[in-house]
């Protein structure tokens, strides 16, 4: 895969911006805030309507049968605007799920709907503070799940969650129809990204990998979402970066523009390096989708996107001043995304070890 | 195979040829003067097998091929360890700079030629003691002396100025007008009458920079590079010349492998370093930062390939990547423990973690201090105002001293 965008990857990107500018509105993104359970209807109206769920499912499934690449751009897009649903991603790690996996009439069955947005799905494999425990405390037998996944994304709406489950001590990656499990809302700082508590009690679910083919699809999904989620991170941080510059340019103090002085313009060149750097690995790893390089290169793009959009949010607030910090300006929105991202599809804590891990040559 | 990757299959088969005489591993122990006498044997065998002025004219004793056939030779040379750096800024801006401004080709075709060989060694004689990031605050005062001019003054930080035969300088040639239109730009014989070098000590225990001092040098107006009040606009197109030029993530210190391999081979209380959480972090945290750079030099070599403009983000290699360098070289002599306290002043920077750390700082002031990188970064990318400038419009002769 090349590392230049060609003229059709440009246009989505340019394309998947425009439609978001116009559309996103940040009074009503700002209610959302403080009401549970709920997702902005008009962006993933604009999500399905734009094809961005159909973008990565291949084309026998009623995709448009493009990549990561391509889909690293919309979520870019979503990242700059704190785009107010979690599905794009949550529905690319089902569909990898199911692309990998071994059930090829399930895949059949759920593909179709989920490029189609009839559909939504999650991924449930954090359980604690573990983004992927060696062996899951949820259990599979029998064709039904038994336990709870805490906080999932999206897990309050969405159709099906690809489950990370222990199956009579052998790793599971299961697929469960969500109308079976009781979803109990968690009241968040992020409120739109629809948190729930997971509970199976009997669900029926349907073995998607199992043993050391579930260990490593689980990962490579979870590689994957971070590589979208990255992207996601980088537009944040970037879109961060230019509210930092234009307000610096505009606002005076002491008889200039503060962009001038050296404590507030060095502050924001280095919140450009962090853009940059991070952009620069988030290419390279959606450029790797399916080789040996792709772990580690997911990891490098994970680890220097949430450390860009963290120190974006940190000093983008602190270059407003007192009015960074009331609920109108809604930098705010960045910065709850920053950490909520930050915590989604593994923290950094988990993808350091997996990155040593790779490096190392111990396999997570 | 590209034609580049042919380019790169020869360069490198040539490298290895080289390598038993002239690479890193056959010079351990040798003097700066060795290494030197070497580096002049080096280079004309470079230049000989067809690997000198790689992207200069042909007409001028140049190869004629493309900047990237450069980049790509000098990331394989790189790798080996030559004794080329006497030679690099020589290449890398003043012969560049003759080539482009003096009017006698056929002196120029000579030099070229010379400097391409290691024969001749050329430095530019830009910082001084009144100014090094504030290049238009310098001093060195030209006058009119006949048909020619008379030169008087200082500069510092000159790169290998105690071997080099020519110069190119930037003076004042009017006090009073603003500092930065009244500078004229020069070429200059080093061993001309009046022309005095010191070397100068640094922190890691090397000489390789020099004071200058110039009383009563003569210049022929013939050695004017550009117009008279000119010299501030052939300066920065000086510093423009080597934009992309040959990086490494590793700030030209230590491979992360290094440390790896260090972190693998160490205890910390009782178990291998590579278990413990503060350096997994470390390593982590340097492998997606330097991932990030050396893919930003990726896709701007295939932006070049592409015959496109690479973007600016080249820009942030030296300052991201020295600064990683100089506090990951401190960690990894903490790991060491007391072990790290021993100390050789001839050690190599890229395999030793004491050499790295005592020279980092050298790095980071050099070739643009992080402070003006982070200007540069600010103002010409991202449009931000420039701070306050007393000297904005002034006078040079009225500036506040």
């Amino acid at each position: 895969m090349s590392i230049l965008y060609d003229e059709g990857q440009q246009a989505i990107a340019t394309e998947s911006r425009r439609v978001l500018d116009a559309r996103m509105d940040k009074g009503r993104l700002l209610k959302l805030l403080e009401q549970v359970g709920e997702h902005d209807q008009p962006f993933w109206d604009t999500a399905v309507e734009q094809g961005w769920t159909a973008l990565a499912i291949p084309e026998e499934h009623g995709g448009l049968g493009l990549g990561l690449i391509e889909l690293g751009l919309v979520a870019q897009a979503c990242g700059a605007a704190t785009s107010g649903a979690p599905f794009l991603t949550g529905g690319y790690g089902v569909s990898q799920g199911l692309i990998q996996g071994s059930d090829a009439a399930l895949a059949a069955e759920w593909l179709p709907k989920l490029a189609a947005g009839e559909a939504t799905g999650c991924v449930a494999f954090a359980e604690g503070n573990a983004a992927l425990p060696p062996v899951a405390g949820v259990t599979f037998a029998d064709g039904k799940l038994s336990g709870t996944k805490p906080a999932v994304a999206g897990g309050l709406k969405a159709d099906v969650a690809l489950v990370w489950a222990d199956a009579a001590g052998q790793p599971a990656l299961v697929l469960a129809d969500l109308s079976g499990a009781t979803r109990t809302a968690v009241d968040s700082y992020d409120n739109t990204r629809l948190y729930a508590d997971l509970a199976f009690a009997g669900t029926a679910a349907t073995v998607v990998a199992l043993g050391d083919a579930a260990r490593k699809l689980a990962l490579d999904v979870m590689a994957r979402m971070a590589v979208v989620t990255a992207h996601e991170q980088v537009g944040g941080a970037e879109a961060l970066l230019y509210i930092a510059r234009d307000y610096a340019v505009t606002r005076k103090a002491f008889g200039q523009p503060i962009g001038a002085f050296q404590s507030i313009k060095h502050r924001i060149a280095e919140m450009y390096g962090l853009v940059e750097i991070a952009r620069a690995n988030c290419i390279h790893a959606a450029a790797q989708e399916g080789t040996d390089e792709f772990l580690l290169a997911a990891a490098d793009a994970r680890i220097s996107a949430t450390e860009a959009y963290d120190t974006n949010s940190r000093d983008c607030v602190q270059i407003h001043g007192g009015i960074g910090v009331t609920w109108e300006m809604g930098l705010h929105l960045h910065m709850r995304r920053a950490r909520s991202l930050a915590v989604e599809c593994g923290n950094l804590l988990f993808w350091e070890d997996v990155l040593v891990n790779e490096l190392t040559g111990e396999k997570a | 195979m590209s034609e580049l990757d042919t380019y790169r299959e020869k360069a490198r088969a040539f490298l290895t040829s080289m390598a038993p005489k002239y690479a890193r591993e056959a010079r351990v122990g040798n003097t700066v003067e060795q290494d030197l006498a070497l580096g002049r044997e080096y280079m004309a065998a470079k230049y000989d097998a067809g690997f000198g002025g790689i992207n200069w004219p042909v007409e001028m004793g140049g190869q004629g091929l493309t900047h990237l056939h450069k980049i790509t030779f000098d990331a394989e040379e790189m790798q080996f360890g030559m004794p080329n750096v006497f030679f690099g800024i020589s290449l890398g801006m003043p012969v560049p700079i003759i080539m482009h401004y003096c009017e006698d080709k056929a002196w120029v075709k000579e030099r070229v030629i010379k400097a391409l060989r290691g024969e001749e060694i050329w430095c530019q004689l830009f910082s001084e003691p009144s100014g090094g990031s504030d290049l238009a605050a310098l001093r060195t005062r030209v006058e009119p002396d006949g048909n020619g001019w008379k030169m008087n003054g200082q500069k510092i930080w000159t790169s290998w100025a105690q071997y080099c035969d020519y110069g190119v300088i930037v003076t004042r040639s009017d006090p009073t007008v603003e500092k930065h239109k009244g500078l004229t730009y020069f070429w200059i014989d080093m061993k001309a009458k009046g022309v005095d070098v010191r070397p100068i000590k640094l922190a890691g225990g090397d000489s390789h920079v020099n004071e200058v001092f110039f009383d009563d040098v003569r210049l022929e107006d013939s050695q004017r590079l550009g117009a008279v009040g000119g010299g501030f606009g052939v300066a920065l197109h000086t510093l423009m010349i080597e934009r992309y030029i040959a990086t490494d993530s590793g700030g030209f210190g230590p491979h992360l492998d290094e440390f790896v391999k260090l972190a693998k081979d160490t205890e910390i209380n009782g178990k291998p370093a590579i278990e413990d959480g503060r350096i997994r972090s470390q390593i982590a945290r340097n492998h997606a930062m330097r991932g990030g750079l050396d893919s930003i030099t990726k896709r701007a070599f295939a932006m070049m390939m592409a015959g496109m403009q690479p973007g600016p983000e080249g820009s942030l290699q030296k300052l991201v990547a020295v600064r990683s360098r100089q506090k990951l070289s401190e960690l990894a002599m903490d790991m060491k423990g007391n072990e790290s306290l021993a100390f050789d002043p001839h050690a190599y920077v890229k395999t030793d973690w004491g050499a790295s750390w005592l020279n980092a700082p050298t790095g980071r002031i050099a070739g643009g201090s992080d402070e003006v990188l982070l200007n540069t970064i600010a103002e010409k990318i991202l449009g931000l105002p420039q701070d306050h400038r007393p000297d904005k419009g002034v006078p040079f002769n009225a500036i506040p001293a």
